[in-house]
């Protein structure tokens, strides 16, 4: 009798809980499907007068296309939470053959009113876009993933191109040495938590100043940054303008402007970008306005105060769809090798390195 | 000892003295004969004025009374009325004195704020400017600028442990493991991602919010 009510109990919560786990929503010809999910860990659980959902999500997807995948983008929304919002989940520097599995883990956690629950599926999971080997994409784009999947295969083949040359040139020691490097940079680099909001002002107590960009130019950018200043106080800072000008001889339909932050001790790191739609010819010039906010509270220590800011262009798509990048000479230049993070590719083969050295590394460069 | 005065003896004798002064008044009274006798002498006149009213005049006329009352009210409302008119100043009179104390107000206030901008010190000088300027930025540039108010609640934010949604006190959370190999990244478009490497599976895996009007 007592383990029937605890097998009831058990098949009680399973139903309430299958009620809040994600739909997964992808299109008929799409090429990944699903082939199993676990959501073992997940919870749900009252906190006072809201309700926290806990979501682990394990799936296996399959490719069931004829090219090999290179990097996937899951839109994750959930309307009854965040009408005004959404979230995305990206898996790069992938390698998927046609039909072979690879698992992907989404971890999410909602939190919501008691009485704002209204018994529907609280996440929804569908497909931003797939990347594939020869740089084709599907998938509706609504985040703009094929641009950010193809610059971050780009940056992907840059970087292979350069480890394997560094083997070829100085041996595997050389390929060593620069990882180590890598990885030294990487630890010295100072993180910041940020916070950020559309067309927001200022709500520090330190007045507001007007600060001009410094330049970094790079030899070989398309583009010339040519003026800009943004908002600061304190640790805030926000609505950046910027007037750039395309030095290059085919139109530019984007681009992104890198943006370095540097507090009163002189500790530079990298804020964010400065991104941009524009249709701009050869020659001409357009100005660059953002209407966002960002603060960066302090994290132990005592709170940042922005002093001086300097931009640079960090990547350009040309109207014809190709691409430029920074370059490997562009990110050893002494400012960017402080604040710029190793590339999506670069981050893989530090970790492959940890996990079987420098023979695993130089195996895994091999397969390309 | 004291005696009570005039007054108080008059209301005595009245019955017109509260509980505790009636019986302080009563015992003070009862034991002084000064007070006694001028007591006394109240009631008498009290009595001499009851017999009098009493009587009243023969061929008294209350109607022509009442009349007289009436206009005797009548008059004092009307002097009251003019007298209130003449202390008022005329409506539709200018008077000079008006523009002089106006003049001097603001000559006081021009000295004032001249004073008050000389001495205040740069830093909150900055900042009032800067917020003067968001004023006229708010006012004026919402009809050129981006149409933000719809999406201002929305609060985007990037912590060690994960990447946050939030608006009207709901959040949406995308988490990541905590390790200094996470890398935040930020589009002022209104994105806000953090990259890192998932233990597990070795994938690149990186998670972005984005507000409403990416």
């Amino acid at each position: 009798m007592r383990s029937s009510s605890v097998l009831g109990l058990i098949l009680l919560s399973s139903a309430a809980f299958a009620g809040v786990l994600p739909k997964i929503d992808l299109p008929k010809d799409s090429p990944v499907a699903v082939i199993a999910s676990d959501y073992g860990e997940s919870s749900e659980t009252a906190r006072g007068g809201a309700m926290l959902l806990d979501l682990h999500a394990a799936l296996t997807l399959r490719n069931s296309s004829q090219r090999r995948i290179r990097g996937i983008t899951f839109l994750v929304t959930a309307q009854e939470v965040t009408p005004g919002g959404k979230g995305s989940v990206t898996f790069t520097c992938l390698d998927v053959g046609p039909f072979e599995t690879f698992p992907v883990h989404m971890d999410l956690r909602l939190l919501r009113p008691l009485q704002a629950s209204s018994g529907g599926v609280p996440v929804q999971i569908g497909l931003d876009g797939v990347l594939f080997d020869d740089l084709s994409f599907y998938g509706a784009d609504k985040l703009g993933s094929r641009r950010t999947l193809t610059l971050s295969e780009f940056e992907a083949r840059r970087d292979r191109k350069y480890f394997k040359s560094l083997v070829a040139e100085g041996g595997p020691e050389r390929l060593r040495r620069e990882i180590l490097d890598s990885m030294t940079h990487s630890a010295d680099r100072p993180t910041l938590d940020v916070q950020m909001v559309r067309g927001g002002r200022a709500t520090n107590f330190e007045p507001e100043k007007q600060v001009q960009f410094a330049f970094l130019r790079l030899p070989d950018s398309p583009v010339d940054p040519m003026g800009g200043m943004a908002r600061i106080a304190g640790n805030e800072a926000r609505a950046p303008r910027l007037e750039v000008k395309n030095r290059s001889d085919r139109p530019i339909r984007y681009l992104e402007i890198g943006w370095i932050l540097e507090d009163h001790g002189g500790r530079q790191f990298l804020a964010g970008s400065v991104p941009a739609e524009l249709n701009l010819a050869p020659g001409q010039k357009s100005q660059i306005l953002e209407n966002a906010t960002l603060k960066f509270p302090a994290r132990g220590g005592a709170p940042l105060a922005i002093e001086a800011m300097t931009g640079f262009v960090s990547s350009v798509e040309f109207a014809d769809g190709s691409l430029w990048i920074l370059s490997r000479a562009d990110l050893d230049t002494p400012q960017l090798q402080r604040v710029m993070a190793p590339s999506d590719e670069e981050q893989r083969l530090i970790q492959i390195y940890r996990k079987k050295g420098l023979q695993g590394l130089i195996a895994e460069l091999n397969k390309f | 000892m004291k005696h009570p005065n005039q007054v108080q003896l008059a209301l005595w004798s009245g019955g017109d003295l509260g509980p505790w002064d009636r019986w302080r008044t009563g015992r003070h009274v009862a034991g002084c004969a000064n007070c006694a006798g001028e007591v006394q002498a109240l009631r008498a006149a009290r009595q001499k004025v009851r017999e009098v009213t009493a009587e009243l005049p023969e061929n008294l006329n209350w109607n022509q009374l009442a009349e007289e009352m009436s206009a005797n009210v009548r008059v004092g409302l009307a002097a009251g009325e003019a007298i209130a008119r003449f202390d008022k100043p005329a409506l539709s009179g200018r008077p000079r004195l008006g523009w002089n104390a106006a003049m001097v107000i603001a000559c006081a206030t021009v000295v004032f704020g001249a004073a008050f901008w000389i001495n205040l010190p740069r830093p909150q000088m900055d900042h009032l400017l800067s917020a003067l300027g968001r004023v006229r930025v708010d006012r004026v540039g919402k009809l050129v600028q981006h149409p933000a108010a719809a999406t201002e609640d929305v609060m985007l934010e990037a912590s060690s442990l994960s990447l946050d949604l939030s608006q009207n006190g709901r959040t949406l959370s995308l988490m990541h493991p905590h390790s200094d190999a996470v890398t935040v990244s930020v589009s002022m478009r209104g994105s806000l991602g953090v990259r890192y490497v998932d233990a597990d599976t070795g994938q690149v895996t990186t998670n972005k919010v984005y507000d409403a009007e990416q």
